[in-house]
């Protein structure tokens, strides 16, 4: 804190008795009485400029009288100046003030080098900068009071999104409950979970069902919500620890709207438990930037759980091994790097231990390493990716540059700005932000846009921080343009509103369980299209090994012939094998279309209901079938 | 206290960031918010893409109710005791009168609807309260069945459709009844046998189409007995596309007077291709001195044969004096047979 103040006249010695303190001139100030011309080079050019205005208002006042101050000069007809800065501010316009030039410096005297000053014990951590002063405990609450309206923003746009079960919800909440049965009492698990799942099934499917016994699916879907409040709330504290309030606000501002924080805070999958798991490791990484190195260690298991509770996690987790490289701000060279391997190492024996545990994962190819590739093309997954989350990239990339070439927005050129050397500004820009690029390459790779759109949040919660240190930025030095970054924030929201609502657009299906209840019975076998859905409303009255999808099956019919795909499910409704059929018709085109083939002049079954939805995507309808 | 000249060289790349992240903007903007991103974005508001609604308008989302199961109706244990009598059911006086005279109220009432006409949602229901399924006859005496099988019709027949789906009562519709006679325009000289099951499937995949699932489809030929040339299994579309097979043949005063010889040919030449359960979609007996007898036969037999789930008596004076109360004496017979135990239940509690 600058201890800085303007003295008066009466506390002033000098203007009352020698003809002027130099000390308080222009060029001085913070109370470091440094003589002019000042050894700080700083306060040098400071003053050189401010001379110089001077000189060029004043032409004649080169050849006015030589004093040995070299000031305005107060001829004694005016008397309404009541101290020597207003004085030397309203001089120049004075007709009666006179100038006078100092004489010149006498050359330096030849200074013997001064000695090389001794490697202090500890390295004070650059001081964070927020307008004219540093971050101070007063402007840390009002970032808070900032990041609660940002976090009351995100969950009012999360929870106004609506919607009966999604597929994978559905799925992953009645995995839980048989899950919890296979941990408690031993019973089989109904399907072979860990073979297709795209995170391990007794981490957040078991959490999600014991909030669904609780509190039901909307519950379990609040319990998302914290989860995506929690990263946005260790975003801006990991932001701030590495930049300052503002960029932490901005970076928080920001996370909270794109759609797939907004999708996610109200969605019952894996996705948000592992990006809040990611951000808390994330977070320990920067907070122990300054601690032994050790200390990084915290970081590990939550990492780890993150990969645990999505396995496409794992594909942030070298980020976050640089990530402690660069942060190592106390350390450089050797030892950054130590705490690096440190990190890495830990999180490999936890993944070690976890294998021993656990097991081959045979998920972990299924669905995320040797995912099917699908038919998506580049472009339209890059179109894509950019409509998603572009605007955040760029930003973050906009932030990055302004890092790489200034480390600090020189708000307060009298502090001796010490930030982090160039290379590391351009690391941990490229790190970050490249980051972000992770999941639309990844999934180019695969030819597949499946869940892309959920996966770009992953990335721009790594790029979150330079995003919000290019809101920064754009918004300038003293608030100079905040227009610029509302108007950001607001576009932000706006794509963040509309296409979240676009995604979150799944089949109503109240009518079509309505409908299904008196139908079904414990005994019963049931083919239907996404048949999670009604596997997991109907928990009560089925079992989940009743269901049968429409991904694949193998049938043997009474001949002893085998069926294999759609031809399985043709046969199978032809030997009228199922009690009841619901179909949706956009899932798995083949499949339906072999089955409503099968059912046309099919003696056995009779169409009992059609229950209409409608979602983004256009009308459909769920056709249901049942055995006369 | 400002630096001009540095302001200006700071300005640079802040507004090079915000043009660009504006032009980036603009060019995500065209996609999320061109009309098909539009479009996307009402749908899922459970919208349709641009309806407009007033202000006053609330799109309250009923309760989903699910389509009446039909199934219980299509094969009861006990039998149906139909009628078709005169104003009914608009005005239940007929029917009214007619459980009196026969002692027992009929569980199934039917009536005639000419194409064209809306579904009488109004008598379904009346008929519903009344404790009886209604069976409409639909006559498309107005449309050609070619016409209707090649979707000239659709509009009219997904009108009727859902309005079947909207009261979610159970309704045993046939179309065309008497195909195989000569004497209606959709009948065997003025159509083929093609065209009728073209036009019959066509109205009911529509109704699937339209999720009207309450229907029970009769297939309703007469008798073969007067035209012994005509075979039934041309006009047969399919056993997806029927529930009943509704039998239509009288006790006249000439002609075959048992229920062997009045159905057992027909029911005997559908056998070969369906085991869909029968129902006399209209009988009755002319008036005379066999008239009792001839109730007594057709009540017998439909109680012996299991896979007659029950009659509709023509309870009308037209060219002859079909009602039960032609003599006190088919009155009497009536109410002896229809007081049988498995004749007529309450259609509203299965």
């Amino acid at each position: 804190m600058t201890d800085r103040h303007t003295p008066v006249w009466a506390d002033d010695p000098g203007l009352r008795g020698a003809p002027h303190d130099p000390s308080y001139g222009p060029g001085e100030g913070q109370g470091r009485r440094v003589q002019w011309p000042g050894a700080q080079s700083q306060d040098q050019s400071w003053s050189y400029e401010q001379q110089q205005y001077v000189h060029q208002a004043h032409p004649a006042a080169q050849q006015g009288e030589v004093t040995d101050t070299g000031s305005w000069r107060f001829d004694g007809h005016t008397s309404s100046y009541t101290d020597q800065l207003t004085y030397d501010t309203f001089a120049p316009y004075d007709p009666y003030a006179t100038y006078t030039a100092t004489e010149p410096a006498p050359a330096p005297a030849p200074v013997s080098p001064e000695p090389e000053p001794e490697r202090p014990g500890y390295v004070l951590p650059p001081v964070q900068e927020s307008s004219w002063a540093v971050d101070t405990g007063r402007s840390r609450l009002l970032g808070r009071l900032v990041l609660l309206c940002v976090l009351l923003i995100q969950a009012g746009l999360s929870l106004r999104l609506r919607g009966t079960a999604f597929e994978d919800e559905a799925l992953y909440v009645l995995a839980g409950h048989y899950e919890i049965g296979n941990i408690l009492h031993g019973t089989p698990v109904p399907g072979d979970f860990e073979g297709y799942f795209s995170g391990y099934p007794k981490l957040y499917p078991v959490l999600a069902a014991m909030v669904d016994s609780v509190a039901g699916l909307a519950g379990v879907r609040v319990v998302s919500l914290v989860f995506m409040l929690g990263a946005t709330s260790l975003l801006y504290g990991m932001t701030r620890r590495m930049f300052d309030v503002r960029a932490a606000i901005g970076a928080a501002a920001l996370f909270s709207v794109i759609q797939s924080t907004v999708f996610l805070g109200n969605f019952a999958t894996f996705d948000a438990a592992a990006i809040f798991l990611l951000a808390l490791s994330a977070w320990i990484v920067v907070r122990t930037g300054r601690a032994p190195i050790v200390a990084v260690v915290l970081a590990a298991p939550p990492a780890v759980l993150a990969f645990a509770t999505k396995y496409a996690a794992g594909l942030y987790l070298p980020t976050l091994v640089v990530l402690a490289v660069l942060t190592a701000y106390r350390h450089r060279g050797v030892r950054a790097l130590a705490r690096g391997v440190l990190f890495g190492g830990a999180m490999g024996a936890l993944l070690g231990a976890g294998y021993l545990f656990a097991g081959s994962l045979g998920g972990i190819s299924q669905t995320t390493t040797d995912r099917a590739k699908g038919a998506d093309t580049a472009a339209q997954l890059l179109q894509h990716s950019a409509q998603w989350g572009g605007l955040m990239f760029l930003t973050a990339v906009g932030g990055s540059l302004a890092y790489a070439i200034r480390p600090h927005m020189g708000e307060m050129p009298w502090l001796e700005q010490v930030g982090p050397g160039r290379f590391r500004r351009i690391a941990l820009g490229v790190l970050l932000t490249g980051t972000a690029l992770l999941a639309p390459a990844y999934q180019i790779h695969l030819h597949t846009e499946v869940s892309l759109f959920k996966h770009v949040g992953f990335g721009l919660l790594f790029a979150g921080p330079m995003a919000g240190l290019g809101i920064s930025r754009l918004v300038g030095p003293h608030f100079r343009h905040p227009q610029l970054g509302i108007m950001l924030y607001v576009l932000t929201l706006v794509f963040g509103m509309v296409q979240s609502q676009q995604n979150y657009s799944f089949p109503d299906s109240r009518e079509m369980t309505a409908v299904l209840r008196p139908m079904v019975d414990r005994k019963g076998t049931y083919l239907a299209e996404e048949h999670e859905v009604p596997a997991y409303y109907l928990r009560d009255v089925t079992g989940y090994a009743q269901w049968q999808g429409t991904f694949g099956m193998d049938y043997t019919d009474k001949k002893g012939k085998r069926y294999s795909g759609p031809e399985a499910y043709a046969a199978a409704v032809k030997d009228a094998k199922f009690d009841v059929i619901v179909l949706r018709g956009t899932v798995t085109p083949d499949v339906d279309t072999a089955v409503t083939n099968a059912l046309r002049g099919n003696p056995h079954y009779r169409l009992a209901a059609v229950t209409r939805f409608t979602t983004s995507k256009g009308d459909g309808a769920y056709r249901i079938w049942v055995k006369r | 206290m400002t630096h001009p000249h540095r302001t200006a060289r700071a300005l640079r790349p802040v507004r090079l960031l915000a043009a660009t992240l504006l032009a980036s903007a603009l060019l995500a903007g065209c996609t999320t918010f061109s009309e098909k991103g539009r479009d996307e974005y009402e749908r899922a508001q459970g919208e349709q893409p641009g309806a407009h609604r007033s202000p006053g308008e609330t799109s309250a989302p009923t309760k989903p109710e699910p389509p009446y199961d039909v199934r219980p109706l299509l094969r009861p244990a006990e039998k149906y005791l139909g009628v078709a009598a005169d104003g009914a059911p608009a005005k239940m006086t007929a029917v009214a009168d007619f459980a009196k005279r026969g002692g027992k109220k009929p569980n199934l009432i039917e009536f005639y609807s000419a194409w064209g006409d809306q579904y009488e949602t109004r008598m379904v229901q009346n008929a519903w309260d009344y404790g009886a399924l209604a069976f409409i006859a639909w006559e498309p005496f107005d449309a050609s069945l070619k016409d209707i099988a090649s979707g000239k019709e659709d509009d009219y027949i997904r009108s009727y459709a859902q309005s079947v789906k909207e009261l979610n009562l159970p309704v045993a519709i046939s179309f065309g009844h008497e195909m195989n006679g000569f004497w209606y325009p959709w009948g065997t000289k003025k159509a083929t046998a093609a065209q009728f099951t073209a036009a019959y499937k066509h109205i009911h995949d529509l109704f699937d189409d339209e999720g009207a699932t309450q229907v029970i489809w009769v297939w309703s030929p007469n008798v073969v007995n007067p035209m012994p040339r005509v075979k039934l299994r041309p006009y047969w579309p399919g056993d997806d596309y029927v529930d009943w097979v509704g039998v239509i043949g009288y006790y006249a005063a000439t002609g075959p007077s048992t229920y062997k010889t009045l159905y057992g040919p027909t029911m005997t030449q559908v056998r070969a291709f369906t085991k869909k359960p029968f129902i006399i979609a209209e009988t009755a007996a002319q008036a005379g001195e066999r008239k009792p007898a001839d109730i007594k036969d057709l009540f017998e037999g439909t109680a012996k044969r299991k896979d007659v789930v029950g009659l509709v008596w023509f309870d009308f004076d037209k060219e002859t004096d079909w009602r039960i109360n032609s003599g006190p004496l088919s009155q009497q017979a009536f109410r002896e047979e229809a007081a049988a135990p498995s004749f007529g239940f309450d259609v509203t509690k299965r």
